[in-house]
């Protein structure tokens, strides 16, 4: 490998290290030479076209270790933040495995894990409006309050639909007026939880929605439901509402 | 048999009527000499089975009698719906061919599903193929489509008592309910489908009444301490589970009403399950539907219930029936349910006074709910 | 290979699902398509897996006349290896016939390891129990007593020698049994065209049969009784159902009547003596629990080779696969005891045929000549239909019953079974 690839090549992994996001792009990157060191180390180059720093101890043309790379890349990166002192820049990542409950009950609070740790913000200081602050630089991931009751009441309206269809039988076109609250009150008695299973009616292993359309068949009378029924998946979303927090037990006859 | 609603059973009915006949009412003594081993079994698995075979007449003490009853039926006018249909006439066909006849078949209440002239005419037309006398009883889905007009002009009063063979036997109406309509501005119609949904939570909690509780008092003041007392109602008339109107709001009045009687037991429909309770003196036995099995509930299921197994909707019957209840010597009852297609479940007078603590019906096996 | 190691996984999971001893009888390598290993295990005790010395035994036994009173009747008299382990007719007819013939029509052999009960109505438990009765009964092989057929085998040295060598001490009845089990415990129905379908072999059936096997999923309501997965892949539930066969007897009730005096629990041989010879025979399941819900309640028998099975039901009655059809189309005839599940089916003649077209799929390949030539010999009857009931069918007389409508997939196999690697379906 040229020492310009090898260069490239370190420079990506440390790059992803360092998280850099850029807050502009650019088509056509410019290629731009890192001047040879005197002493015959490795130099890394930043994509600025100017930063340069040298990996000591690794010479042009061998692979650093990673943490050599991460010490070269750190050493870029002050340099570069001593040299910007204005750009705005987020530092570590957001960790966001895990879903983190709300600080305070305002609208637009964003928790301040997400808040970021340099800069005013990427409202540049801006005050919050009322539904909160609407985007802080981050895009991705960054759910907002009203983001979440948006989805949250769309998901209520598609259960309630479910449960109008669940306790009407001319809408899930059941023939004899035999709608499915009928012998499942509040869906009682449909154990959504423990499918998949195997059902004895169907004589194989099935889903809930396998069941739910041979319910539709059977004691209601009617055709099943295409798989993609918006009133299929509306019913097992209501069914599934009503078991929220039951443990699953998959397979549980 | 009548006009028009014969059910495809009924012609092999005319075969057990042979055998009713020579069997006759066979005291257990006499009866176990004649069968040997398999009476025992049938003993030792608390298998009556009147309905079909009549194995063994099984009597804590001498039987007074013994009443049928047909609960919860559910009509849909035929054209719509003629399972329900099919199941009434099989639950008739079982209590034609009860030998001997029960002295009166009890009709539990929910005759129509939505109240309508046309409904309720089926039933009544059906239910004419009864020999034995039938009394009537109302539940929510006869009344709230115009709040129980045509029901009376058909079946008369909603709530009423008679004296028979000693036991004196009330019918309450206690599926009144506080006006939840008026406000919302609910055409009857709308009123009736509310009500028909167990799960909506818009109706209001069922209750005898204030002028039901006043009614039941009068009636009961000439009544001595020491009769035995057997109520029908539609509501269970204690508090089980109030999510389903499985539930009498004034339960506990009711029930103080009741309390100074030595012997008071509870018939009531509405549940379509095996349940059984008992609160102080009083007994209570729900009875089963012919139209469709309701599952137990979350919670407040009374601890004394044998429950069934949870139903296979392969078959229509599977967790529905009729059944019969036999009166006896204490005036208390056992009530016997004949499950279509399960084995027959006798819950015990000795059962429930015991709380549970003797002769206890065989627990099934299956899974329940 | 995939298949050893998959066995493994299943078998141990078969032995953790087993409630009984985690021990059981090593599976053969070389089960044909169709045949469960978990069924296996789970049917055959430790220490009755056949071994071939006792398979010969058992063969031999198996066609030995001898073994009856008169010398003319062989457990292959009626169950004819050359048919499918049937003979055919309706009634099984012993020392006894013409004058007296049994009660019931002959089951097959084959997969008869793997039921749950053994006979019709469910009496003997395990192979070897069955065994054991026929040759005792008066009308089938007519010998008194378990003693006699063991002194009339000790006098026959062929056996006498046998049997010592293979069992290690003088032959005893249970001896007798044993072998005909191992025997029998080699007799599979498997291999049949319908499994190599499940397999995944588009072509190995026809159009007809695919749609017949949606319409026994579906319309036909079959899968509930006649239950196949390929953990159990016996078309039986291996329950007891009351479908209205007896119900063509009409002294009906009387018999039950008669039944609740006499049977006396527990004895078998009089119960067997009962459901052979007597016309209690109809009460079925009942004269074995005397649970008023089993009142002609018969099991229901796998589908496997039923084409090659002919004549149908316990009493032998339905001599087609359409009279069958029929009889299931009209909702079976009605009886007190009916089985709830029971209902008219509103199928049309080309359903009916499609379902035949099914069932004829599930012929071994072994019997795959036999199973051509009697449907041919059915299909040449097929006008003749003495249980069709078209009105009662179409719903204009009667109940409607619960129609199921066959849904419109364009893949039939995608009712069923979609496992494929590493289960006998590899």
């Amino acid at each position: 490998m040229t020492p310009k690839t090898t260069l490239t090549f370190i420079a990506l992994p440390a790059l992803a290290l360092g998280g850099l996001v850029l807050a502009q792009s650019r088509t056509g990157l410019p290629r731009h030479d890192a001047p040879p060191s005197p002493s015959g180390n490795l130099t890394v180059a930043l994509c600025d076209g100017e930063t340069v720093a040298e990996v000591p101890g690794v010479k042009e043309g061998e692979t650093p270790t990673p943490e050599q790379a991460r010490a070269v890349a750190d050493t870029l990166m002050t340099e570069w933040r001593r040299k910007n002192p204005n750009a705005a820049w987020e530092g570590e990542p957001v960790r966001v495995a895990q879903a983190l409950p709300r600080e305070g009950g305002e609208k637009g609070a964003p928790a301040a894990a997400e808040r970021p740790k340099e800069g005013g913000g990427g409202a540049g200081g801006l005050p919050a409006g009322p539904q909160g602050a609407v985007q802080e630089g981050q895009t991705y991931g960054a759910f907002s309050q009203r983001d979440e009751r948006i989805w949250q009441a769309e998901t209520e309206k598609f259960v309630k639909e479910g449960h109008d269809v669940f306790h009407d039988a001319k809408a899930f076109g059941g023939t004899i007026a035999v709608s499915c609250d009928m012998c499942h009150p509040d869906a009682a008695n449909t154990h959504p939880e423990t499918f998949p299973k195997f059902q004895v009616q169907l004589g194989r292993v099935a889903l809930l929605r396998d069941m739910i359309n041979w319910c539709i068949q059977n004691p209601a009378r009617g055709k099943p439901l295409a798989d993609d029924d918006p009133r299929l998946k509306a019913m097992e979303a209501y069914i599934l509402a009503q078991r929220k927090g039951t443990a699953l037990e998959f397979g549980k006859h | 048999m009548t006009r028009g609603f014969k059910s495809i059973e009924t012609k092999h009915y005319a075969e057990r009527d042979a055998f009713f006949a020579g069997l006759g009412r066979v005291s257990r003594r006499s009866f176990l000499k004649l069968a040997g081993l398999s009476a025992g079994i049938a003993l030792g698995k608390g298998l009556v089975t009147p309905h079909s075979f009549q194995l063994v007449e099984v009597a804590d003490a001498a039987e007074r009698f013994t009443f049928a009853y047909i609960s919860d039926t559910h009509l849909y006018p035929r054209t719509l719906n003629d399972r329900f249909v099919r199941a009434i006439l099989k639950a008739v066909d079982d209590v034609n061919n009860l030998q001997p006849q029960p002295d009166f078949v009890l009709m539990g209440g929910d005759l129509a599903q939505l109240g309508r002239k046309e409904e309720l005419d089926l039933g009544r037309q059906i239910l004419k193929a009864v020999k034995a006398p039938i009394r009537m009883m109302v539940g929510e889905h006869d009344w709230f489509l115009d709040l129980g007009q045509y029901w009376k002009s058909l079946f008369g009063a909603e709530s009423y008592s008679f004296d028979h063979k000693g036991v004196h036997f009330v019918t309450v109406m206690s599926v009144q309910e506080k006006d939840f309509w008026t406000e919302r501005g609910f055409t009857p119609e709308q009123r009736m489908q509310t009500v028909a949904g167990l799960d909506n939570g818009i109706q209001s909690r069922f209750e005898v009444g204030e002028a039901g509780r006043e009614w039941l008092k009068n009636d009961l003041a000439k009544v001595d301490k020491k009769t035995p007392v057997v109520v029908f109602s539609h509501s269970p008339l204690y508090k089980y589970y109030r999510p389903w109107n499985f539930w009498t709001e004034d339960a506990d009045e009711v029930q103080a009403i009741l309390r100074p009687f030595e012997h008071v037991t509870v018939i009531h429909g509405h549940t379509h399950q095996l349940l059984t309770n008992r609160i102080d003196n009083i007994h209570f036995h729900g009875m089963l539907s012919t139209a469709w099995p309701w599952p137990y509930a979350p919670e407040g299921l009374p601890k004394l219930t044998i429950q069934q197994n949870r139903a296979d909707p392969f078959d229509q019957f599977d967790g529905c029936g009729d059944g019969s209840v036999d009166v006896v010597e204490s005036g208390l009852v056992n009530a016997l349910y004949n499950l279509w297609d399960r084995n027959p479940v006798t819950v015990r007078a000795s059962y429930v006074a015991s709380s549970g603590a003797q002769e206890a019906p065989p627990r099934t096996k299956l899974p329940s709910y | 290979m995939l298949r050893d190691r998959t066995r493994t996984a299943l078998g141990a999971a078969a032995a953790l699902a087993l409630v009984t001893s985690a021990a059981s009888a090593p599976v053969p390598k070389n089960l044909p398509r169709g045949v469960s290993e978990v069924l296996y295990e789970i049917v055959v005790p430790p220490g009755a897996e056949p071994t071939p010395e006792k398979v010969a035994l058992g063969n031999k036994l198996f066609n030995e006349k001898r073994l009856s009173a008169n010398d003319q009747v062989a457990c292959a008299t009626c169950h004819d290896p050359a048919k499918g382990f049937v003979d055919h007719k309706p009634l099984a007819e012993g020392i006894a016939a013409p004058a007296q013939r049994t009660q019931r029509n002959s089951p097959t052999v084959l997969n008869a390891m793997f039921n749950a009960a053994q006979f019709w109505d469910g009496r003997a438990p395990t192979l070897e129990e069955q065994a054991k009765l026929p040759i005792l009964n008066p009308i089938e092989m007519g010998q008194k007593s378990p003693d006699d057929v063991v002194a009339k085998l000790r006098g026959i040295s062929e056996y006498r020698s046998a049997f010592q060598q293979v069992f290690g001490h003088d032959l005893t009845y249970d001896d007798v049994a044993a072998a005909i089990a191992a025997f029998e415990r080699t007799q599979y129905a498997g291999d049949a065209p319908f499994d190599r379908f499940v397999a995944g072999d588009e072509k190995a059936i026809d159009e007809s049969a695919k749609r017949g096997w949606g319409l026994f999923n579906g319309k036909g309501r079959c899968n509930a009784c006649h239950a196949f997965s390929t953990v159990s892949p016996l078309f039986s539930d291996q329950k007891f159902h009351n479908i209205g066969i007896a119900a063509h007897k009409t002294d009906f009730i009387d018999l039950a009547r008669k039944a609740t005096a006499i049977v006396r629990s527990g004895d078998l041989k009089q119960i067997d003596e009962l459901a052979i010879q007597s016309n209690l025979s109809e009460l079925g399941r009942f004269l074995v629990t005397k649970n008023s819900n089993d009142i002609g309640a018969f099991k229901t028998p796998g589908l496997r080779n039923v084409a090659v099975t002919s004549p149908y039901m316990h009493d032998g009655s339905l001599a087609t696969l359409w009279d069958v059809m029929d009889h299931y189309n009209k909702g079976g005839v009605p009886n007190p005891n009916l089985d709830g599940g029971m209902q008219r089916l509103g199928l049309t003649e080309a359903e009916i045929d499609d379902m035949v077209s099914f069932m004829a799929s599930l012929t071994s390949a072994k019997l795959g000549e036999f199973g051509k030539q009697e449907m041919a010999r059915q299909q040449a009857r097929k006008n003749v239909r003495p249980e069709r009931d078209t009105a009662v069918a179409t719903g204009k007389k009667g109940d409607l019953g619960d129609l199921a409508p066959t849904p419109d997939r364009a893949k039939p196999a995608a009712f069923g079974v979609l496992v494929r690697k590493g289960t006998s379906y590899d």
